[in-house]
């Protein structure tokens, strides 16, 4: 789904700068994508996904 | 005085998701009419104008009570990428909604206002049958296949 309706970012957007690029936090999501540059409101739920996307990838490290 | 504002505070929280639902639908509508799902943006088209007229309603009210409708907040769409998507979208969209209702529904009836009370549940009655639409679309596509499904849609 899209999160960030301003720059049309989806979800699957955002996990791939935080599976191939490493960014923990929104500030870095910014250095790769424009998300949350215009009204702000998607933040939140980019924060969320981001958090998600580390944990699944923790899980699995930790199951291989 | 005090019971009249709670009562203004919760039609706002009302009018804030009706304003979102307005554009939600009104995009997914759009999109899948782009795509050529005419049978989908017809439904999601009607969906969004007859948002705008509840939230007509409500503004309405809030003024009738002597409030300020809100018509400044506006919350997070939630805007699926495919039809499957869109429709599960649409779908927690809806859920939320009427958990929302029924509460503000519950504040009306604490402070004895029957008339918004009525309204709300007009309101509700309507979202409720939206969610039943949803509901068969989802049931449709697990028994018809999404191909199928999409193309019955033309
Ligand atoms: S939705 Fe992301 S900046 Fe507006
Ligand atoms: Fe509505």
């Amino acid at each position: 789904m899209f999160v960030c309706i301003c720059n049309g970012i989806t979800d699957k957007d955002i996990q791939e700068v935080v599976r191939n690029e490493g960014a923990g936090s929104v500030r870095e999501l910014k250095k790769h994508l424009a998300v949350g540059k215009d009204c702000g409101s998607c933040v939140k739920a980019a924060q969320r996904i981001i958090d998600n996307t580390i944990i699944d990838e923790t899980l699995f490290q930790n199951v291989g | 005085m005090q019971s009249q504002s709670i009562i203004i505070t919760s039609l706002n929280t009302v009018l804030t998701t009706e304003l979102t639902s307005i554009n939600q639908y009104f995009l997914h509508a759009r999109m899948y009419k782009n795509w050529g799902f005419n049978k989908l943006n017809d439904q999601c088209y009607k969906k969004s104008i007859k948002d705008m007229k509840q939230a007509d309603a409500i503004i309405e009210r809030v003024l009738f009570l002597e409030g300020l409708p809100n018509l400044q907040r506006l919350g997070a769409l939630s805007i699926g990428e495919k039809t499957e998507e869109m429709l599960q979208c649409d779908t927690k969209f809806q859920l939320a909604q009427i958990e929302q209702m029924k509460q503000a529904i519950v504040v009306c009836e604490q402070e004895k206002d029957f008339v918004t009370r009525q309204l709300l549940v007009e309101i509700l009655d309507y979202e409720e049958e939206h969610l039943d639409w949803l509901e068969t679309q989802e049931y449709q596509i697990e028994q018809m296949g999404l191909e199928k499904y999409l193309q019955a849609q033309l």
